[in-house]
């Protein structure tokens, strides 16, 4: 790097400081210097960060503390993930490398997955009620359309070089799956998991709305009834602070486990 | 000759799974006395006929419901179609913007649009604006981000050539950047609106008065199965019309790539 590209690197930088600086500024003399907005409505971020700390150790006013409510969303979201990557997966790359049970799920799968995983909601709640089971069910059916469609189109896109060149070799049907498909789709297997796994959080959030008694998405609703927006703010920052993490898991695994991986 | 036999063959296998899973499913419910009226499939076919021609609720017809959403997906869609360009376009092409807006942006954008529900009904109240509000944001983000990828990936060869050919920095925008980022925009774009159809569910299921999630809600709040089933089966239907007619588009519009292919 040249000298000259160096300094406008660092004058970026120095920009994009000051923006993020001047939108915490702006928020900041928005509500407290100016008032331009009410408390209830948008509470100034010195307010929101308070509520935050505060939230760590009071149950005050939802009946959970933060851990409570994130420790409740993680165990949902992460039952529902885990059972839609374990079924999803073998079955989008069962799909695709046997013909007959492509032929014979394929359509099935396309008509279900045109039904977002929120409008199964209401009937998971009346059949299941609204505890743990009805929010991982909602959790596993967003989690499990991605893992099928990503392993499918992985297991498809095997290159027919590398099949060609393992029959050669007199490499059986099975053997050709484990040792050339498989390891060629992970990949995409990895993008599928990492997109079920943002819908996942996402309409975890929805089910927690909809019906529920704990977890983050059930304290914005309480913090929304209560008129209560900094209750709200502190719930959106840690569900993405939450969901950023998930995903950087996620991201490690990939780099270990995916060789050749771009 | 085989080809024609083997999309035979997929109906045969395909439609037979199907029929399998719709008589499983008669079965079950005939069977099993369970203390929640699930319907039959038939109940469901012929509850969805009946929604076509008669009100449900009191004022649409289940068309008029589809209608209502599509309007409320449409407004958001529009919105953030405009300014997510303009933005992602922007911060891909020229360095100031992306170091002023890129920060706030990846800032906001972990958000699940749907954890803005309860912050969205405070600002704007329960009425139209809202589900605007949140369509706008669900459409936001993928919009962005492709244009933006679409203005980072533009071919170096031909900014150089234009640049040669004496072009300035805002010709070279508008007339090299901008129509090479059409391809990856409209992947956003797809994206965008399979997620703004889906926000809009979760919009009008925390409240409306009408629209096709206000049907299933409905539905729940009178422990009406075969209506809640009816509605999710107008959703898949319109969801799929939605996604293969921007597909369509796409292809119309894009004949030159083949990415659109």
């Amino acid at each position: 790097m040249t000298k000259q590209k160096k300094l406008f690197a660092f004058r970026m930088k120095i920009i994009s400081i000051c923006a993020l600086f001047g939108f915490f500024l702006f928020w900041y003399l928005v509500t407290d210097v100016w008032k331009l907005a009410p408390e209830t409505l948008l509470p100034s971020p010195l307010k929101a960060l308070e509520t935050g700390i505060t939230k760590w150790s009071v149950k005050k006013p939802d009946g959970s503390t933060l851990p409570q409510h994130i420790f409740a969303s993680l165990r949902v979201s992460l039952l529902g993930f885990c059972f839609g990557a374990v079924i999803g997966v073998p079955l989008g790359i069962m799909m695709a490398w046997w013909e007959k049970a492509d032929m014979c799920l394929k359509p099935v799968f396309d008509f279900v997955r045109t039904i977002p995983p929120i409008a199964w909601i209401p009937i998971m709640i009346i059949l299941l009620g609204i505890g743990v089971v009805a929010k991982a069910s909602i959790v596993f059916l967003s989690a499990f359309i991605p893992c099928v469609v990503n392993s499918y189109t992985g297991i498809k896109s095997t290159k027919k070089v590398h099949i060609w060149v393992g029959q050669t070799f007199g490499a059986s049907k099975t053997r050709l799956l484990f040792k050339v498909a498989i390891p060629s789709a992970l990949p995409y297997i990895f993008t599928g998991l990492k997109v079920s796994l943002n819908s996942s959080w996402g309409s975890l959030v929805a089910a927690e709305m909809l019906g529920s008694d704990s977890g983050l998405g059930y304290m914005i609703q309480l913090g929304r009834l209560l008129c209560r927006a900094d209750l709200i703010i502190v719930g959106m920052v840690v569900i993405g602070i939450m969901g950023t993490i998930l995903s950087a898991i996620l991201d490690f695994m990939e780099m270990k486990l995916v060789k050749g991986a771009v | 000759m085989s080809k024609k036999n083997q999309r035979a063959r997929a109906l045969a296998y395909g439609g037979g799974t199907f029929l399998l899973l719709l008589f499983l499913w008669e079965i079950l419910v005939r069977m099993t006395d369970s203390q929640i009226p699930f319907p039959t499939p038939f109940a469901v076919i012929e509850r969805f006929v009946d929604m076509l021609f008669h009100n449900v609720g009191y004022y649409y017809t289940i068309v008029g419901h589809v209608l209502w959403s599509l309007s409320r997906v449409l407004a958001g869609f529009c919105m953030a179609a405009v300014l997510g360009i303009v933005l992602g376009l922007t911060m891909g092409w020229f360095p100031y913007v992306r170091a002023i807006f890129m920060p706030i942006f990846n800032l906001l954008r972990p958000i699940a649009p749907l954890a803005w529900i309860p912050l969205a009904i405070l600002w704007f109240g329960i009425g139209e604006k809202y589900k605007y509000f949140l369509i706008f944001i669900a459409a936001f983000v993928p919009f962005t981000l492709n244009s933006y990828a679409g203005a980072t990936h533009v071919d170096k060869q031909l900014v150089g050539a234009a640049k040669m050919l004496g072009a300035n920095n805002a010709q070279v925008f508008f007339e090299i950047v901008v129509p090479a980022a059409v391809p990856s925009i409209f992947s956003g774009a797809q994206v965008a609106l399979s997620n703004s159809w889906m926000t809009m569910l979760a919009a009008e299921m925390v409240c409306a008065t009408e629209g096709i999630g206000w049907i299933i809600i409905a539905g729940q709040a009178v422990n009406d199965m075969t209506q809640m089933i009816a509605g999710m089966l107008a959703i898949g239907i319109v969801g799929f019309l939605l996604a293969n007619g921007m597909r369509l588009l796409e292809r119309r519009c894009l004949v030159w790539n083949n990415q659109g292919n």
